[in-house]
């Protein structure tokens, strides 16, 4: 219950942030009738009436149940998954490796991102995780910038001897 | 007129089966690679076949797409990953039945629905190419938007629990369409003066975000064991199986025909119209969502009938409704051949090949994709710990090769929190990847037309195709907004009773 009351707001902020940067686009000579904040803006209210119905009807339910004295619905189920600290934790290690990446080079910062995430996620501290690292990066190294040819950054710390 | 004798020459004097399976076999491996979309796939070979001759070059391409659209099958049931946009659908009973002990039935019927969607669109493709060009020449801006509108029209019936919180995640996704250059005017929007922004957000990453990266944050710290058991087969299903999929498949082509003749309209606008379309005439439609077989079939027989059929424009009229046949198109420039009529006339053996090629890489498919397998599967079975770093590393690899730019990667990594949080809310993602998928061809088609009309709106109605497309449309909602109804009605009389 609290969660849709709270998602609804989110939504018409979400909307009203929209719309106020749709404001910062520039008229073209070129434009059309609608133009390029026609449809943005159109978005934006029908997104906040949306959260608008969102909260409406929370607060419609709870109201309903309190008249009828009964719990406005039952327990919800407990959610799956890990809880959002632990998830985030997960996202943290993605964005070392994104901000590593140019610096240290792809070899580097894949094996280090596969030890990490390994570590994190509960592996035991044994010589497989470097060895799985190593060949890890070694292995995507080898499809990527070899087989395939696709360019990953060779990094500015080791002048890309790594890569 | 192709005769017996130009096949058998094909066959034996060239070297088209090799090349037919080459291209099917790097097609799975790149179409399961998360992050590596068919384009992708197609792309990276298409260097090589610069030194080929023409006719071998483009059935290498063909067969690559034919490939990528099975391997983007595997890791979608596997790991609920999809490999390719169009196997996203799949995701959503390949996974259930995975998580059931069933994987290896859920890769089956994939792989025999993707066989039987294939065949179907070969053979449209060889008997409508040249018939059907007219009507690739009557679309107009106003049938492109009412095309888009159909393809929202989903979203009725893949709002889950609540219709407003599929229409707010589908709104969100029409907003992340608008971010890049604008359509017509060419004024930039939401870029925020990041030039990684100015072509807009790739369907590809939005995906990847909220599917794969918003799994890997809701296992993380899991002590769960996923072992798929050690030697996991494909199972390919039975006759009494396939003859209770035949629906499901029929409609997977039909929606896949349809939608690989129209430009823009693409395999993940198929795989999930065609979903929806089974779940609606199937007899067990509570059981999709929950692992049904049909839920798997319908999708894999469209994406696949697509990567058929839509060759179609490509080689009528040099039209590419998608990525992947843009990189073909762009394969067929290179080695100097111009689609339409004269293709057919100057240029038989290169038609000739592409046909007989694909015949190959399909028949071909059902061996490959069974010897391919295991690889996966064992991946599949690494120590979770591992298989998290292994897949996280693949999924931000893959992502940088789509510009080059870390940009991508940390767009990917906000979007996966984005679908962590609306899991939390219990808000459904898929709504939001079809706005994505749909925003800029709804927006600039519906602006093109009015800048046709001058203003007037009575231009929808005076376009048959643009009529019949937006009755369609409507017609899918209200039916999917009655049947919750009457859904909701019957739980709530159950309730009452008991």
């Amino acid at each position: 219950m609290k969660q849709d009351f709270l998602s609804g707001g989110v939504l018409v902020a979400l909307a009203a942030a929209y719309y106020a940067a749709s404001g910062s686009i520039a008229e073209s000579t070129l434009s059309d009738e609608i133009g390029a904040t026609g449809l943005p803006r159109l978005l934006a209210m029908l997104l906040a009436l949306i959260g608008v119905a969102l909260i409406a009807r929370t607060a419609f339910v709870a109201l309903s149940a309190r008249r009828a004295r009964v719990p406005a619905e039952a327990p919800a189920e407990e959610e799956e998954g890990a809880p959002l600290p632990r998830a985030i934790g997960l996202l943290l290690i993605g964005g070392a490796y994104v901000v590593l990446l140019p610096f240290i080079g792809y070899f580097l910062a894949v094996a280090l991102l596969i030890a990490g995430v390994a570590l994190y996620e509960g592996a035991a501290r044994s010589w497989v995780v470097p060895a799985a690292a190593l060949g890890g990066a070694t292995l995507y190294w080898a499809i990527f910038v070899k087989l395939l040819g696709v360019h990953q950054p060779a990094g500015t710390l080791f002048q890309g001897w790594l890569l | 007129m192709t005769t017996f004798w130009d096949i058998l020459h094909l066959l034996t004097a060239t070297p088209l089966v090799p090349v037919a399976i080459l291209g099917l076999t790097w097609g799975i491996l790149g179409g399961a690679l998360p992050g590596i979309s068919a384009s992708i796939t197609m792309a990276l070979v298409l260097p090589f076949t610069y030194t080929m001759d023409p006719a071998m070059a483009i059935a290498l391409l063909a067969c690559v797409y034919i490939g990528a659209e099975y391997g983007g099958s595997i890791p979608a049931i596997l790991i609920r990953t999809p490999g390719t946009n169009s196997s996203a659908a799949t995701v959503i009973d390949g996974y259930e039945l995975n998580r059931q002990g069933r994987a290896g039935e859920a890769l089956g019927i994939s792989l025999m629905s993707g066989v039987v969607g294939s065949l179907f669109g070969l053979a449209m493709l060889a008997l409508l190419t040249e018939p059907l060009s007219w009507l690739a020449l009557a679309f107009r801006p106003t049938s492109y938007f009412a095309l888009g509108v159909l393809g929202l029209s989903v979203i009725a019936s893949m709002s889950g629990d609540s219709l407003l919180k599929g229409l707010a995640s589908a709104v969100v996704g029409l907003m992340i369409a608008t971010v890049g250059t604008d359509p017509i005017s060419g004024v930039t929007r939401f870029t925020f003066d990041v030039a990684d922004l100015l072509s807009g957000v790739e369907p590809v990453v939005v995906m990847v975000g909220l599917f794969a990266l918003t799994e890997l944050m809701s296992q993380s710290g899991s002590t769960a064991v996923t072992q798929l058991g050690g030697s996991i087969r494909i199972r390919l299903p039975g006759w009494e199986m396939m003859r209770k999929l035949r629906r499901s498949q029929a409609i997977g082509c039909f929606l896949g025909l349809f939608e690989g003749l129209t430009p823009g309209g693409g395999g993940s606008v198929a795989a999930f119209m065609s979903y929806n379309e089974a779940r609606r005439w199937s007899k067990t439609p509570e059981k999709f969502g929950k692992g049904s077989e049909e839920g798997i079939a319908a999708p894999e027989a469209a994406n696949n009938t697509v990567a058929s059929t839509a060759l179609i424009p490509l080689l009528s009229f040099g039209i590419p409704s998608s990525n992947s046949t843009a990189v073909l198109l762009g394969g067929l420039l290179m080695h100097g051949l111009l689609p339409g009529p004269r293709l057919f006339e100057q240029n038989p053996q290169v038609i000739d090949s592409l046909y007989v090629g694909s015949l190959i890489a399909i028949i071909a498919q059902i061996g490959v994709g069974v010897l391919i397998l295991p690889a996966c599967v064992w991946l599949v079975n690494r120590p979770r710990p591992y298989r998290a770093g292994f897949i996280l590393a693949l999924i931000l690899s893959g992502l940088y090769t789509l510009n080059n730019s870390p940009f991508d990667l940390g767009l990917a990594l906000a979007l996966g929190l984005m679908g962590y949080l609306m899991r939390l809310a219990r808000f459904p993602v898929l709504p939001m990847i079809l706005g994505v998928v749909l925003g800029h061809m709804v927006e600039s088609s519906y602006r093109r037309s009015l800048v046709l009309s001058g203003g007037d709106f009575h231009i929808f109605v005076e376009d048959p195709i643009a009529v019949g497309l937006l009755g369609a449309a409507l017609f899918f909602i209200v039916f999917s907004l009655a049947r919750e109804y009457r859904e909701a009605r019957r739980t709530k009389l159950q309730e009452t009773h008991s």
